[in-house]
């Protein structure tokens, strides 16, 4: 990290009047000056917005990339230094080129940075240099557009984690839609086949394809395939509902074909999803409204179609009745949502208002609401608040919904911020993302990013999401830990500079409310630059002032730290409607820290009140000398937990069969028939088969004894028992009598 | 997603498929006695208790009399030819894994002209179940030798005795890289019959079962020494693989208990000489399948091959000055 060389005003000369303001057209908060030279320095920026599908991450800063880079090609040491300072090189070129408003791909601006450095060398193409810079290249497989951070940064960081999500809706998509048009077409083709017109001569011909010799009579073959034809042909009615259903899911205009090309003449041109104005995407959802009622239907109608499930008579009803209440959040959520892009400022107020009330509805949309102007005029213009009050108003409006997904980020954090900017995306219902551009028109001369980064400091604009559909309770939706140092009010840095005796100092310092104050010149008018030599101890330090009652010391002043264009330190006193604001600013980050859990004051209280009560008993005791030392501790009263009964041993399972009672009668092992079929041959009636198509005796009065033992005989797993005969009259019984012995 | 409303209305539609609605209007014409009745009666009897829709279940053969099964069967079938059965069933999965698809083969069919097929059927461990009906003989062609003949069988290919040892199945199947599911079981006990054919559709992956068949006609009391002395029968028990009930453990108390991932012991298993190992000889779920491992991220339509095609051609195609091949994207 850079230090920043902060050195006390040495001048300090001329008239006040001309000092004064001189001073406070340059002036910024002290802890800016560390960044002045931030087109060198590694840091989110530029950043490249990962193409692709299956993107698990589409933001990823330059820097990040190239590290991976090299950690893949240049080993630590002096062997891979060499390739590592060009490599750092050409970052640092592709860096300025981005600072200079180049917007590329990766792969292009790589390409360009490296032919200028290579000539600039002197090398030729395909040189070591080249060839270094080129092994590195090989190794990044990523590509996407790299951009800066400017005033257009929000914007295109949503449409690109929109269109990421987008892409991978459309692949899940047409994964299924795809699937199910085979299918359907696979049902009414297999029904086809059966036709007559698939049996002519002609279609026999054409599916033959060349015949050069003639030698197949598609006439003869014709008459064959019709005599031998099944005649189980689909009804009528579920062939045209196949067919409406196939002609909805190819005719949608929801997503693109992708890859593949469409070729359906009535193939609808596809939706745009992406709106300036609320009005607008109301109005498109209005519209299309029917047809995503259409497709639903037809894509449930095809689910149950393939499955061979659709019963007309019990879902034609469901079908008829079905509209826009019927939709399900799974249905919505298959369907692209609506991105509509809003500006804080710029964008009519009713129409921001229009965009809440399209939230709440839990309508399909996503809505960024880019913010350029934090603290804003400093008397309130309706609907424009001064002093910053109501910062975070958008955002936290949009949390009181509930149900809609909520992010808040200043585009400095865009990287940090991306998991919950891609789970809102991806989110079933509405979404509102609150990105604060750092673009703000009077703060002259401070980079979109460090302003950007400089609000979430100043607690400002903090990072937090909100995701409804992460569990029950706030702890696991509400998520603040984006922010630098949220345990404490204001995050504090190391401030470093020379005393005018060229002495180096450090001073840890917060970064407030009132230094960010400080940048916007509109508000100087709130603030007076004093120098070094009229620094008094009535001055006390902004975030010390706040801590007290404020006020009520009519001497003393607080101030924050400051440094003009040549960086010299002064104190800036503010005024008491910015150390006001600042009461403000910081209530409300308070009120989200306690929304995170950070001391919360419901548990606070407890904790207090558990505190009391034990120091109460503590002094009890102490002054209690007769009480004993320690108190027995009372025997566990819980019994030991009685045996419990062992549970009946299941009593032996009895033999299939009571032979003693059965021994007259024929019977047959059921469960170890093998379905042969034999006994059965013999006498069907005699022998039956029960539900798993295993023999029993099913009459025994249906047979003669002979054929019960013929059975006997031939069952090969000899499982068939003939009894005693039943018909004393059959002839032959002594010779079966024997014959049946075996099988007793 | 919206399976969520179909599923629901879907669930409307009960079914109750009984075996009969599995039996097709042809009566079987094996030989009475035949094992070949029990193998068609356990798989309508698995295809009842796990309610397959008969339009999405598929049986596939080769050639012999145990690949006619198919024709019995009320469900989608493919009578094959001789030994190819297996590439026919993969071309069916892999189009649409939705079906439920079982081979039916002969230990001709398999194990001589089908071999190839069946070490790659076990590498490739698409999910299927595959039932080997081993009957040690041709059958069809009137008692001819099979690799299973017992060396010396006096067939009509081998007058004076077949001359090699028999190949087994089981110990070539447990060898072959990606095996996944390998189980034995005769024809004669149905219940164990039906437990491992169970087992086997249940299985992730290839599942091969060979099944010791009765064949009266041409191997009158092959098997009887088996049939009749159950200590004949070593039954390999477990948790994850077989487990008997009470009658049948009375009956085979020749028991071992033996874990279905133990693939060393499967293969000492395998090789037992004078006892016939029933059960699950190996099952190992994670072994990864073809048909998982090929799955396109698109389904492949018409459309979409004609583009990939195009763009193939497109690569050596040459274009008259100023044009270019049209692409298209989102
Ligand atoms: C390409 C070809 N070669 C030979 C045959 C003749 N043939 C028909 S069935 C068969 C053997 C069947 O034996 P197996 O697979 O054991 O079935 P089983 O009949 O015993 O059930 C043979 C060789 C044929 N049909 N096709
Ligand atoms: S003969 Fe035996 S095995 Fe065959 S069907 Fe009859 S009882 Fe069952
Ligand atoms: S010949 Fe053998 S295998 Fe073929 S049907 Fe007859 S008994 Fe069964």
């Amino acid at each position: 990290m850079q230090v920043a060389q902060i050195s006390t005003d040495p001048q300090g000369q001329g008239s006040d009047v001309f000092m004064e303001e001189a001073a406070l057209t340059a002036l910024r908060p002290a802890l800016f000056a560390r960044y002045n030279a931030l087109d060198s320095l590694r840091y989110d920026y530029p950043l490249v917005l990962i193409e692709g599908e299956e993107v698990e991450k589409p933001l990823m800063p330059l820097c990040h990339i190239v590290d991976e880079a090299l950690r893949l090609v240049a080993p630590q040491g002096p062997d891979g230094e060499e390739l590592r300072q060009q490599v750092l090189r050409l970052e640092q070129r592709m860096r300025e080129k981005v600072a200079a408003g180049a917007e590329e791909k990766l792969s292009e601006l790589w390409r360009i940075s490296v032919s200028e450095l290579v000539t600039e060398s002197g090398q030729s193409a395909f040189g070591p240099l080249d060839q270094n810079l080129d092994r590195a290249r090989q190794t990044i497989t990523l590509d996407g557009r790299v951009i800066g951070c400017t005033e257009a940064t929000p914007g295109k960081v949503l449409a690109h984690v929109w269109q990421s999500m987008h892409l991978a809706r459309a692949r899940k998509f047409r994964y299924k839609v795809d699937r199910l048009v085979l299918r359907l077409n696979d049902i009414l083709k297999s029904d086809h086949i059966k036709s007559d017109e698939a049996h002519s001569p002609e279609a026999l011909s054409k599916s033959m394809g060349l015949d050069g010799d003639n030698s197949i009579d598609f006439g003869v073959l014709s008459n064959i395939l019709h005599r031998v034809r099944p005649e189980d042909r689909l009804p009528a009615d579920r062939v045209a509902r196949i067919k409406h259903v196939l002609q909805v899911l190819q005719t949608q205009a929801f997503f693109g074909p992708g890859r593949a090309t469409y070729s359906y003449p009535d193939k609808a041109v596809c939706y745009s999803y992406v709106f300036q104005s609320c009005t607008e995407a109301l109005d498109a959802y209005r519209d299309r409204l029917p047809s995503v009622i259409e497709f639903s239907k037809a894509l449930a109608i095809a689910e149950m179609e393939v499955e061979n499930k659709y019963v007309p008579d019990l879902h034609d009803g469901v079908f008829a009745n079905f509209d826009e209440s019927d939709l399900t959040e799974e249905q919505m959520a298959f369907l692209p949502p609506a991105m509509i892009f809003l500006r804080d400022g710029v964008t009519e107020s009713s129409e921001i208002s229009r965009a809440y009330e399209a939230l709440a509805c839990g309508l399909p949309i996503k809505v960024m609401i880019q913010v350029d102007d934090i603290l804003g005029p400093t008397s309130p213009e309706p609907p424009r608040n001064s002093f910053g009050a109501g910062t975070a108003r958008l955002a936290s409006m949009a949390m009181g919904i509930n149900n809609a997904f909520v992010v808040q980020g200043s585009s400095a954090h865009m990287t940090r911020m991306q998991d919950a900017m891609v789970r809102a995306m991806h989110y079933g219902g509405s979404a509102m993302f609150s990105i604060y551009s750092g673009a703000t028109k009077t703060v002259p001369g401070v980079p979109a990013y460090i302003l950007a980064a400089a609000a979430t400091e100043a607690r400002l604009f903090p990072n937090f999401s909100y995701d409804p559909s992460a569990g029950p309770d706030l702890a696991s939706r509400f998520d603040l830990s984006a922010n630098p140092q949220m345990e404490k009010d204001w995050p504090e840095h190391t401030l470093r500079y020379e005393d005018p005796t060229g002495v180096r100092k450090e001073e840890v310092v917060s970064f407030t409310y009132g230094d960010f104050a400080l940048a916007d010149t509109r508000y100087h008018r709130f603030c007076e630059a004093i120098e070094r030599k009229s620094w008094s101890g009535d001055m006390v330090p902004f975030e010390e002032w706040l801590e007290t009652s404020g006020g009520s010391d009519a001497i003393k002043r607080a101030y924050v730290q400051g440094v003009d264009r040549q960086d010299a330190l002064m104190r800036v006193v503010v005024d008491d409607k910015i150390v006001a604001a600042a009461r403000r600013c910081k209530d409300a980050w308070n009120r989200l820290q306690e929304l995170a859990g950070i001391n919360n004051s419901y548990v606070l209280a407890q904790l207090a009140e558990e505190r009391r009560k034990r120091e109460a008993l503590l002094a009890e005791l102490s002054s209690d000398a007769a009480s004993p030392a320690a108190v027995e501790p009372a025997q566990p009263v819980a019994e030991a937990a009685q045996p419990t009964a062992e549970p009946q041993a299941a009593s032996e399972e009895e033999d299939s069969v009571a032979a003693e009672v059965m021994d007259d009668m024929p019977w047959i092992e059921t469960s170890r028939c093998t379905t042969c079929n034999e006994c059965r041959q013999i006498n069907d009636q005699l022998f039956g088969y029960n539900e798993n198509m295993q023999a029993f005796i099913a009459d025994p009065d249906a047979g003669t004894y002979r054929q019960l033992v013929e059975a006997a005989e031939g069952c090969q797993v000899s499982i068939i028992h003939p009894g005693k005969p039943r018909n004393p009259a059959e002839p032959d019984l002594d010779d079966l009598m024997e014959r049946a012995k075996p099988f007793l | 997603m919206t399976a969520s409303m179909s599923q629901c209305l879907m669930q409307m539609v009960q079914t109750d498929y009984q075996i009969a609605d599995y039996q097709s209007d042809i009566t079987p014409r094996w030989c009475t006695g035949c094992g070949d009745n029990a193998i068609l009666t356990a798989m309508q009897r698995l295809c009842r208790d796990e309610q397959l829709p008969p339009e999405k279940t598929v049986c596939v053969s080769g050639i012999g009399c145990a690949s006619r099964l198919p024709h019995y069967m009320n469900a989608y079938g493919f009578h094959g030819i001789h030994g190819r059965a297996l590439p026919i069933a993969e071309g069916i999965k892999i189009r649409r894994p939705d079906l439920s698809v079982f081979v039916t083969t002969g230990d001709g069919d398999c194990c001589s002209i089908g071999a190839a097929h069946w070490i790659h059927a076990v590498r490739y461990n698409m999910n299927m179940t595959m039932l080997l009906h081993d009957n040690n003989v041709y059958g069809l062609t009137k008692k001819q030798a099979s690799p299973t003949s017992p060396k010396g069988l006096k067939s009509n290919t081998t007058p004076f005795g077949a001359t090699l040892n028999p190949l087994n199945p089981l110990s070539v199947t447990l060898g072959i890289s990606n095996v996944s599911f390998v189980a034995q079981v005769p024809d004669w006990i149905p219940e164990l019959l039906y437990d491992v054919l169970s087992k086997a559709y249940h299985h992730k992956g290839f599942s091969f079962i060979r099944i010791l068949q009765r064949c009266p006609n041409f191997m009158n009391h092959h098997f009887d020494a088996a049939v009749q002395d159950p200590l004949r029968v070593r039954m390999l028990t477990h948790a994850d693989g077989l487990r008997l009930k009470p009658e049948l453990s009375r009956i085979y108390k020749n028991q071992e208990t033996h874990d279905p991932l133990d693939l060393n012991r499967a293969q000492a298993l395998a090789m037992l000489d004078e006892e016939i190992p029933v059960g699950v000889l190996y099952s190992n779920p994670h072994v990864p399948c073809y048909d998982e491992l090929r799955k396109g991220k698109r389904p492949s339509t018409p459309q979409l091959v004609e583009t990939v095609l195009n763009e193939e051609f497109d690569k050596v195609g040459i274009w008259p000055e100023g044009q270019q091949a049209t692409s298209n994207g989102e």
